[in-house]
């Protein structure tokens, strides 16, 4: 489902998702999906690009940070590096596009999204909420609703440390997809065994997959730090 | 033609006092109001390209700060013109001063309150706070006065001396915040299962906090029924929407799953006469 069309030709229609454009005196953009519904009406023809994007938007944007819950905390070994694999949700964004002007005109997800608190509430951040699981190798996941995330988590310290959650900020969330993944590839720095920092790699999980258009990027959001520091445990 | 333009020259040259003539008083109002156009015309630049890029209040601050710039400019560019002496305004402006301080001291007040604030910065434009009787959003500070807009649309003008010296609540300071609703049933429902419908409806609810976990209990037992107490952490920026959004929900599922919020009731036993 992922990739480019013409305005006009759009006509998807998966898993109780459908998008599709009309034409009368407009175009127009129409998507439904379960009880949402949406139509944009396009001025001209264009190109649509519909990809994964950073899943922090949905049902309306107060945050940009993603909490990552572990189910089972991992330990790992001091002086070290860890390679894991894990999941993050998947919101999908629709833009439009003209040379190299882009403009988001829906985002949608069949994943619920849910939010918590990271930290307390006077200094902590508000983030997107997901449960899961590490995974030694990659996962078999449905690419609409779940992306694999490869973690790298180096301990800088010379003890022990337990991770059990990992919170991003999603300003520098580089997404890469294909027809049968959607991938991300992070870096865990932990400091001392109650503070670690995280960031993103520009790199895809292999060869040939496309780069998401971000939505910071498309928004021209201006971006101050690509890293997070967790300071409210690990 | 010639002896308008004639008495117009002459007219320029007339003395209006000391050594300021009329030209210079035209000159020095041509001065102010050219100063204070290009200082529109850059605050007015400065915000439609900062308006996306940097924080309401900060901007409005960045706002006031350049336009005073410009301001300052432009009297230091008329004072000579208009042969004002600023250290001599000094001097005199010091012993005005007093004589103004003694006179105005509420003025006073609310100006030192004004640094204050301005200095502690307890609250900030766009902030919600409650004051008093007044609870709504900060539009503006300045240096003696800060208006609030009431959430019913209402413009409150709070003199800052006020705003200093009375507890300022701000609702949403933190990123999050608790609120809380009970929840009554009928002593013939089963609270357990109404507790698990309640938590669920909590749960399906996005801004809902998952962490800090929401608590839901048997409160007390009441008059009618059963007091469910649900404690519920929200985002401080959305946290109205979703004490809005769920008390509903919660009403129309407990009723689809029978259980009802009771009436008021009271059981009466007649007494039979021996």
């Amino acid at each position: 489902m992922y990739g480019k069309y013409k305005l006009r030709d759009l006509n998807i229609s998966v898993r109780g998702l459908r998008i599709w454009s009309e034409f009368e005196d407009f175009y127009r953009y129409r998507r439904v999906l379960e009880n949402s519904e949406i139509e944009k009406i396009i001025s001209k023809d264009s190109e649509i690009i519909i990809n994964p994007i950073e899943p922090v938007n949905l049902p309306k944007g107060i945050t940009n940070y993603l909490f990552i819950d572990f189910e089972k905390p991992i330990v790992i070994e001091p002086d070290s590096t860890t390679e894991v694999f894990t999941t993050f949700p998947i919101e999908i964004g629709v833009f439009v596009c003209k040379d190299e002007t882009l403009e988001d005109i829906d985002i949608f997800s069949f994943v619920k999204p849910k939010y918590a608190l990271y930290g307390d509430p006077k200094g902590g951040k508000i983030a997107r909420y997901w449960k899961t699981r590490f995974f030694g190798k990659i996962p078999q996941l449905d690419p609409l609703e779940m992306g694999v995330m490869k973690l790298r988590i180096y301990n800088l310290t010379n003890s022990w440390c337990e991770v059990s959650k990992a919170v991003f900020d999603v300003y520098g969330m580089k997404i890469y997809y294909n027809e049968k993944l959607v991938s991300s590839i992070a870096e865990m720095k932990i400091h001392s065994k109650k503070v670690a920092e995280t960031n993103f790699i520009d790199e895809p999980l292999f060869k040939g997959m496309e780069k998401a258009v971000e939505l910071y990027v498309a928004r021209k959001i201006p971006i101050m730090s690509l890293k997070m520091t967790m300071e409210w445990g690990i | 033609m010639i002896e308008l333009l004639d008495l117009i020259i002459k007219a320029m040259d007339l003395t209006i006092y000391g050594e300021v003539k009329l030209r210079d008083i035209i000159f020095a109002f041509i001065v102010i109001v050219a100063v204070l156009l290009i200082a529109k015309f850059v605050t007015m630049s400065l915000k439609k390209s900062l308006v996306d890029k940097m924080r309401k209040d900060q901007l409005q601050i960045l706002l006031k700060i350049v336009y005073a710039i410009f301001l300052l400019l432009a009297i230091a560019v008329v004072t000579p013109i208009l042969g004002v002496n600023l250290t001599g305004l000094l001097v005199a402006g010091g012993i005005v001063g007093i004589a103004i301080g003694f006179a105005s001291q509420k003025v006073v007040s609310n100006f030192l309150s004004g640094v204050f604030l301005l200095l502690e910065r307890p609250i900030k434009i766009g902030d919600q706070i409650i004051v008093g009787n007044v609870a709504g959003f900060v539009e503006d500070m300045s240096i003696m006065s800060t208006i609030v807009r009431t959430y019913d649309g209402l413009y409150v003008r709070v003199p800052n001396e006020q705003l200093f010296s009375s507890s300022i609540t701000n609702p949403v300071a933190n990123v999050a915040r608790r609120f809380e609703y009970t929840i009554s049933i009928r002593y013939s429902d089963d609270a357990e299962k109404a507790i698990d419908i309640i938590k669920s409806v909590i749960e399906s609810h996005p801004f809902a906090l998952k962490i800090p976990e929401p608590s839901v209990f048997v409160d007390s037992l009441g008059d009618s029924g059963v007091n469910i107490v649900a404690r519920i952490w929200a985002p401080s920026a959305v946290w109205f929407e979703v004490k809005m959004d769920l008390l509903w929900k919660i009403k129309i599922e407990l009723e689809k799953n029978g259980i009802e919020i009771p009436f008021p009731q009271r059981v009466i036993w007649f007494g039979k006469a021996d």
